[in-house]
């Protein structure tokens, strides 16, 4: 991947989401929470790119219809990546930064968010701002959900300048069914423009534009006599690269007594190939635009998660995970995985602390 | 392509918006309206509305759930006491399903007032409680004075004026 | 194909909406404890979320779903 593709990889990583769904009403008390990531993916037996991020984030609720959101992310990413076709040959080390706020007001059936992030490294730096909101009918039984956001990219290393921006748009509903069943449809549209290019790899050459588009379902189920609840997601993934993906959640999460959860998971992902990925094997390649990335070739992969959580005094709240990746372009549900792609494995471990006050 | 997609975007909104606005208010209590008959199984006692003689009510309805209806329990308390010998009363009316939640939340949030029990929710049904908590201020009259839904800091200044002008006969 | 799956989702969605209220027995305010538990809202622990789903965005094609990202992803 190189040196500019580790740190573009770090971005990924580290880059704080402004999408997690935000709730209806203030919060009651505000929150810390610190969390520990620790990535190492491996291919062939070979350990590849590790990445370790700390992550801090604050919740405030603040003048009684308002709340204020921050975060903070720092990682540094080692290893190295298959060199035969990177450009770049080294094992090296890259930090990045990276932080975002968000201010919501409250208000008796609607909320307004706007946010804004940014993202600093040696040669990537990302700009964001968003806007998003929601609206509730009389029984809050029906919620509306509406967001946008552009982001602005620079990237430039190695002697490049080049630029990247997007545009995103979501819109949602969120319906009660049952005092037991919660179900959410959303659906995006994201336009970018720009450099897509991955500088660093071989024969590498995208498209100028990506108008990708997603639709995706998500239901919660209480089952009462265990207390436990069972989340389920499917989002299903489009673009005009011709990616098509469907990409499967369920969680279990099971308190016990104590203040404990335990709450395995497993996702389940199926993914198309991007138009212009091209296989190894069947160099020279004649088309205007080609890549080698694994990232867009088709394959399926399988996460298996297990996070247990333990609360202290109503108060801290102490978490670990642990999950397991796992992609192989032999296991596509929906079609043909690419030829001659290795196996890729990753491990992801977090570490987490919350106080609520 | 993309001008579809944008015809396709609007129309969704323009659908969504007018299903938001076509989910009418149910019929709920009004400020003057007579507050309906309510008889309650409470803590050794059963819970009648309306009082007779009369006396002012503050009325309202809790979950043990409900993080609001912590708050906003000291201050009920607080509101009990200073008030009491003037013909005041406070009636948490808890609408658990399961007695069993009002009986942990009360254990470690005591109540200085009256407590009655309404599993089903029919009270609440009747009285129109939209949101959690939901309160109302009773007059002497059994009419309602004020109703007020959610709890905060902010809004305590004003439910007890409203009490205060209650308790000493003016509105 | 991409215009007429945002169709299909957006007609989807105002079907859901305009129906929704009244095709079950709407749920009453003080009906909702389960509901109100955190693993029942569609809120999910922020920096996990954040860890997660970026390693799926450098690692995967796909991206998104639940809202609008803010925040650059510097992943070409």
């Amino acid at each position: 991947m190189g040196l500019a593709g580790r740190a573009i990889l770090a971005a990924a990583l580290s880059m704080p989401i402004l999408e997690t769904a935000r709730a209806e009403t203030v919060p009651e008390s505000a929150v810390i929470s610190y969390k520990y990531l620790d990535y190492q993916e491996s291919q062939l037996g070979e350990d590849r790119i590790g990445v370790k991020a700390r992550a801090w984030s604050v919740l405030l609720p603040f003048a009684g219809d308002w709340s204020v959101q921050a975060t903070y992310t720092k990682d540094a990413v080692s290893g190295a990546s298959p060199r035969f076709w990177s450009k770049a040959a080294a094992s090296m080390r890259d930090n990045r930064e990276a932080k975002d706020i968000s201010v919501t007001r409250y208000f008796s059936h609607d909320t307004l968010t706007i946010g804004a992030s940014l993202s600093d490294e040696n040669d990537y730096r990302s700009e964001g701002f968003s806007f998003a909101g929601t609206h509730s009918t009389e029984d809050k039984n029906t919620t509306f959900n509406y967001g946008f956001a552009v982001t602005n990219d620079d990237i430039s290393s190695n002697g490049l300048q080049e630029n990247k921006r997007k545009v995103d748009w979501a819109l949602g509903i969120t319906q009660i069914l049952t005092s037991k069943d919660i179900v959410q449809l959303t659906v995006t549209d994201v336009q970018g423009k720009g450099y897509f290019t991955d500088p660093y790899k071989l024969f590498d050459l995208r498209p100028d534009s990506r108008h990708q588009n997603t639709a995706q379902v998500r239901w919660n189920h209480f089952i009462e006599g265990s207390d436990a609840t069972l989340r389920l997601s499917y989002r299903y993934y489009t673009d005009s690269w011709s990616i098509k993906a469907h990409t499967l959640g369920v969680e279990y999460v099971q308190p016990l007594p104590g203040g404990w959860v335990l709450t395995p998971s497993l996702r389940v992902h199926d993914q198309s190939a991007a138009e212009f990925y091209v296989n190894p094997a069947d160099f020279p390649w004649t088309a205007t635009y080609s890549s080698l990335d694994q990232r867009l070739s088709a394959f399926g992969a399988r996460t298996y998660g297990f996070k247990v959580s333990k609360t202290f005094d109503a108060n801290w709240t102490v978490d670990v995970k642990y999950e397991k990746y796992l992609q192989r372009s032999g296991w596509r549900l929906f079609g043909q995985g690419s030829p001659d792609i290795d196996p890729f494995d990753a491990k992801m471990f977090q570490l987490g602390v919350s106080y609520r006050f | 392509m993309f001008n579809k997609s944008k015809l396709a975007f609007s129309s969704g909104i323009t659908v969504l918006l007018l299903a938001a606005a076509a989910s009418l208010p149910v019929q709920a209590l009004e400020v003057g309206d007579q507050v309906p008959e309510l008889e309650l199984p409470g803590n050794g006692q059963t819970v009648k509305l309306p009082k007779q003689p009369g006396k002012v009510i503050y009325l309202d309805f809790w979950a043990s759930w409900c993080g609001p209806c912590r708050q906003s329990f000291p201050w009920m308390n607080a509101m009990q006491d200073k008030y009491k010998k003037q013909d005041f009363e406070v009636i948490g009316v808890n609408l658990d399903g399961q007695a069993a939640d009002a009986e942990k939340f009360l254990a470690k949030v005591p109540a200085k007032f009256t407590i009655a029990y309404d599993a089903k929710g029919n009270s609440a049904r009747q009285y129109g409680v939209k949101g959690m908590p939901t309160s109302l201020l009773i007059g002497k009259d059994g009419k309602v004075i004020y109703m007020h839904m959610g709890f905060n800091n902010e809004g305590r200044e004003k439910l007890e004026q409203a009490i205060q002008l209650a308790v000493e006969g003016r509105k | 194909m991409r215009g007429r799956t945002t169709k299909l989702s957006l007609l989807a969605l105002a079907m859901l909406s305009a129906s929704g209220c009244s095709l079950v027995q709407p749920v009453q305010p003080w009906e909702k404890g389960m509901l109100s538990r955190p693993e029942m809202t569609f809120e999910t622990d922020r920096l996990d979320a954040a860890y997660t789903e970026h390693v799926y965005f450098s690692k995967e094609a796909a991206s998104g779903g639940s809202g609008a990202g803010g925040g650059g992803c510097g992943c070409n």
